[in-house]
């Protein structure tokens, strides 16, 4: 369902990383994704969705109304204290992970 | 959110349309923004828009899984409050028990025993009223009794074998139909010790009605029924398969000498077949055809000699009412027929367990009622409980309102407390139900519950007091939760901690109520208890015209076959009688045909000199030696005992009853006047004296009730019994229970003993059923009194502490601590009085279920009315005097300086 083939995890630490900067609309989430990867990333937009309200419902992510800049009205993603942990653990984990891939990677181009 | 979803405000439709909504919106905002983004790439407005979407994905799909996203986090969340909730309610509520450790177990207890006595009675109900009775398709199963109506009066009496095969011929609706005799034959030989044996003599259709086989070997054939004394065949049972042959399957074909006759064993009937006598089993089943064996054949033509009983399974289709319609007319035709046989004779259809059950079903009702009352009593007590506690502790309430929690947070807390009292009085009921069950069960006296009912937990007993449990876990904290949901906090915490002055008595309170309901309840209980004690002493009272204490009998059946003439008969008996009466240790020996209260009876006709057949007069045959009226203790009234000379070819001489002489000779004397056993003067007797009166059966009936067939006594000299009853009247029974054993078995080492007990076991059977029923209801009354004690007590404390203040007030102003003592004990007695009042009324009318269940005293008993209500009373004014102290000693300086 969601549109990340890559990992589930990924996205879902992707947007709380972009979140722990300031509290943003879907939208402003999707940008920051898209153009902090380069494109890369770039996978069915609306994927994004799914994954905001499943942290949402885990109560990593608080969600609440407000306006724009612009004055529409839009639904602010903010993270909780549990996500901001939940990053931390996350961030560390994927480190390692990409430490431990690269090198093999790494030993083989070498 | 609110803990208790059902106590919620709740409409989901508007709830699902806010998503709903919202997820559009959040939507369209991304696309148009991206729409935006795009366009300021350069596309066309219309390009950008269908380039956004494409890149979004499909839209409807995100938004569909997006709103079942949303329902599965809301059921999460809800489901995590209220489990959370729950734990701290229940954490909450098992602190608050912890800090009133009085309260908890008192309401525990009540809840317990209460719950506890009624599923003990509730199972023995069940088992009795309710469980399938040992047979196949019991349902079916009809007893067909003969019964004489004479002024009105039944006297249920067997069948006649010629009686039994008019109805098993005309019956339509009762088909197939049985005779069964029961008697106690004696088992010799073989292996096995000399023994009584508990025997039906069986017509043909015995196994067919009863739906069953022989587990080994075969039933009867139809010849070995109708050719007399042509085939000696027997079928044992299963028990005694096991306890004469150690189950030995040789036993099948084997030889069992039965009344020295030896028959051949051809079945054995399966363990779980014990005849259609539920209290005792039967051992041993023999065809109709060896009637011969207690009697002789001529039994089988005799329409005078009712002693079977007659068993029958209703055709299909058939009910009860066709199948009584069907035999009145059969009665009726008989009476026709045979005049003066059938005089006054009718046959009744009932169903097996009616008719097993017999007087005790209507009592189990009863007790089953008032075990329901007992329930109401206690589940009273636990609301007054709960309520009294829920008003002591209105400042707690009004401090968590204040502090934020919502009404019916609080209301969910008094529920959860609640659950937890039920759910501990229940745990503790199923306990005391169990500890009832075992202490109990042994403690009910043989005879006071038909045969196959066996006292154990029930799950349907269980079951049911669990639902019951359940009720009251609500019904008691619903009350206090209503209570609480009024509190107007504003209101009560300017009025301070102690609540409001509604608490004084002068207002109707539901505490009030549930009080009076309590000693109501308790009062109508009473009196069935006292009615009921009562009318079990008025048996005890009866006097029986006998001296039962002290008395040893036994019965013993010298066989036809090696006591074939009177002389051998006499004999025998002599000798018995002239060696136990050497005995150390005894006082006095007799032996006679009948002892009191051990059963049996064989009546005949006798007529007055010149009477003709249609005066004859019933009457209960005894044959005794002249022992027999000093033995037991019979006064003597007019004219002479019988003695020594009243033997053999002498004229023969007969005793009687006062009762008898009163009925027979009314105004007149009775001895010297000349009766007969045959009409018009044959075989002539002389009354030559009158005793007074005795009882041998029932104790409840008048003696001079025309139902009630009066006793004459023939001289044994005379006419011997092929039954012996023996009484042996001695202090020292340890020493002359076994000599008795002894004398017999030198006499006739094949002769069994039957029945070597005290006279009193008899009687004491016989009053079986009303001491129970009198013990079981005293124990009933006796804890709803202690309940209704907790809950007058629990009132009068509670408002005892609710009014110290005021009670401080007087006292500064003069009042005497007596007085104010006095008080609080008038408060309870308002209560008890009209508690009183409402249950004599309640009683009036309640205690007619018992009339039928009464001797010796009228429902309406002023003299157990009276008493029980001044122990009442006296109970309530116990109940009160605790709390007077408290308010009399409480020193008022200190209550008034207290908040």
């Amino acid at each position: 369902m969601s549109g990340s083939d890559l990992f589930t995890g990924t996205l879902d630490i992707l947007i709380l990383r972009t979140l722990q900067v300031a509290p943003l609309h879907g939208y402003a989430i999707g940008r920051v994704l898209r153009e902090g990867s380069e494109g890369v990333l770039s996978v069915e937009e609306g994927a994004l969705y799914p994954a905001l309200h499943r942290l949402e419902g885990k109560g990593l992510l608080e969600a609440e109304w407000g306006k724009t800049d612009t004055g529409r009205r839009a639904k602010f993603y903010r993270l909780t204290a549990d996500g901001e942990a939940h990053l931390r653990t996350e961030t560390a984990r994927w480190a390692e992970f990409s430490v431990a891939v690269s090198s093999i990677l790494g030993s083989e181009t070498r | 959110m609110a803990r208790w979803p059902f106590l919620r405000s709740f409409s989901p439709g508007q709830v699902r349309s806010d998503v709903d909504a919202e997820i559009r919106e959040e939507i369209e905002l991304y696309l148009e923004l991206r729409a935006n983004e795009l366009e300021d790439e350069g596309l066309s407005p219309e390009d950008a828009r269908r380039v956004a979407q494409e890149r979004f994905g499909d839209a409807e799909e995100i938004k569909r899984s997006l709103r079942k996203q949303a329902k599965r986090t809301r059921a999460r969340r809800e489901t995590t409050m209220t489990m959370s909730g729950l734990k701290q309610d229940l954490a909450y509520a098992i602190r608050s028990f912890r800090r009133s450790p009085g309260f908890t177990a008192v309401a525990v207890a009540t809840l317990a025993l209460a719950l506890g006595g009624n599923t003990a009675i509730f199972s023995v109900v069940d088992a009795a009223l309710l469980q399938a009775l040992p047979f196949e398709d019991h349902e079916e199963l009809v007893f067909v009794n003969g019964y004489h109506l004479t002024n009105g009066e039944v006297a249920i009496r067997g069948a006649s074998f010629p009686e039994f095969r008019d109805w098993n011929e005309r019956s339509r609706w009762v088909s197939p139909m049985a005779a069964v005799g029961g008697v106690s034959l004696s088992a010799t030989g073989g292996d096995g010790a000399a023994e009584q044996l508990s025997t039906e003599i069986v017509s043909l259709d015995y196994f067919d009605v009863l739906l069953t086989r022989p587990a080994l070997g075969r039933a009867f054939f139809p010849e070995e029924h109708a050719e007399v004394d042509a085939h000696p065949v027997a079928i044992i049972s299963h028990r005694l398969w096991e306890r004469r042959y150690a189950l030995d399957p040789a036993a099948l074909t084997s030889e069992i000498i039965i009344n020295d006759r030896p028959l051949t064993i051809v079945g054995i009937m399966p363990e779980a077949f014990q005849g259609t006598d539920l209290a005792n089993g039967t051992d041993l089943w023999v065809p109709d055809g060896l009637v011969s064996l207690i009697a002789s054949p001529d039994l089988l033509e005799s329409r005078g000699s009712r002693f079977l009983s007659v068993v029958g399974r209703l055709a299909p289709g058939g009910t009860v009412e066709e199948a009584q319609a069907e035999l009145d007319v059969v009665a009726r035709d008989l009476q026709a027929t045979f005049p003066q046989a059938h005089e006054d004779r009718f046959a009744q259809v009932q169903e097996f367990r009616d008719g097993y059950l017999g007087d005790t079903g209507g009592l189990l009702w009863i007790l089953m009622g008032a075990g329901i009352v007992l329930l109401l009593i206690a589940a009273a007590n636990v609301a007054n409980l709960l309520l009294v506690r829920s008003h002591s502790r209105t400042r707690e309430f009004v401090l968590r309102r204040a502090l934020g929690a919502e009404g019916s947070r609080v209301a969910g807390q008094l529920l959860t407390e609640s659950f937890v009292l039920a759910a501990l009085g229940g745990a503790a009921g199923i306990g005391v139900a169990v500890a009832a069950l075992r202490i109990l069960g042994p403690m009910i006296p043989n005879g006071a519950l038909p045969g196959y009912v066996e006292a154990e937990l029930s799950s349907t007993a269980f079951l049911t007091s669990l639902v019951v449990l359940v009720l009251v876990g609500l019904a008691t904290g619903l009350l206090p939760a209503a209570s609480s949901a009024r509190i107007d906090i504003a209101t009560r915490l300017r009025e301070g901690s102690k609540g409001s002055a509604a608490v004084s008595l002068r207002r109707i309170r539901p505490q009030h109520v549930f009080v009076v309901a309590q000693v109501a309840l308790a009062l109508i209980l009473l009196v069935g208890a006292g009615l009921l004690t009562r009318s079990f002493r008025a048996q005890l009272a009866v006097d029986t015209g006998v001296e039962l204490e002290g008395i040893i009998a036994m019965r013993i059946s010298p066989p036809n076959s090696r006591y074939d003439t009177n002389e051998t008969l006499w004999n025998f008996s002599a000798e018995l009688e002239r060696r136990l009466g050497e005995l150390p240790g005894v006082e006095g020996v007799s032996l006679s045909s009948r002892l009191p209260f051990r059963g049996g009876s064989s009546g005949a006709y006798i007529f007055r000199e010149g009477d003709s057949a249609e005066e004859r007069i019933r009457f209960h045959r005894h044959h005794v030696t002249p022992s027999y009226f000093e033995t037991l203790g019979i006064e003597l009234r007019e004219g002479r005992l019988l003695n020594d000379d009243d033997r053999g070819d002498s004229s023969g001489v007969i005793v009687i009853t006062d009762a008898m002489a009163r009925r027979v000779y009314p105004g007149e004397s009775a001895v010297g006047k000349m009766m007969s056993l045959r009409p018009d003067d044959g075989m002539p007797v002389e009354v030559v004296g009158v005793i007074e009166d005795v009882r041998y059966r029932d104790i409840t009936t008048s003696l001079m009730e025309e139902a009630n067939s009066p006793d004459v006594f023939f001289s044994y000299w005379q006419m011997p019994s092929r039954t012996l009853e023996v009484a042996v009247r001695t202090n020292s029974a340890a020493t002359v229970v076994p000599a008795m054993r002894t004398v017999v078995s030198e006499l006739d080492p094949e002769l069994p003993i039957f029945q070597l007990e005290p006279l009193e076991e008899g009687r004491r059977t016989q009053t079986a059923t009303p001491r129970f029923a009198a013990f079981l209801m005293s124990l009933f009354s006796g804890l709803a009194v202690l309940l209704a004690c907790v809950g007058i007590y629990g009132v009068l404390a509670f408002t005892v502490g609710q009014r110290s203040q005021e009670i401080a007030i007087r006292r500064a102003i003069g009042a005497s601590g007596v007085r104010v003592a006095r008080a609080v004990v008038g408060d309870g007695l308002r209560l008890t009085l009209v508690g009183l009042l409402l249950g004599g009324a309640g009683a009036v009318a309640g205690s007619r279920v018992l009339e039928t269940f009464l001797f010796g005293v009228e429902a309406t008993d002023p003299a157990t009315f009276v008493s029980v209500a001044g122990g009442m009373i006296a109970v309530a004014v116990v109940a009160a005097v605790l709390p007077a102290l408290r308010a009399m000693r409480r020193d008022p300086a200190e209550a008034l300086n207290s908040d």
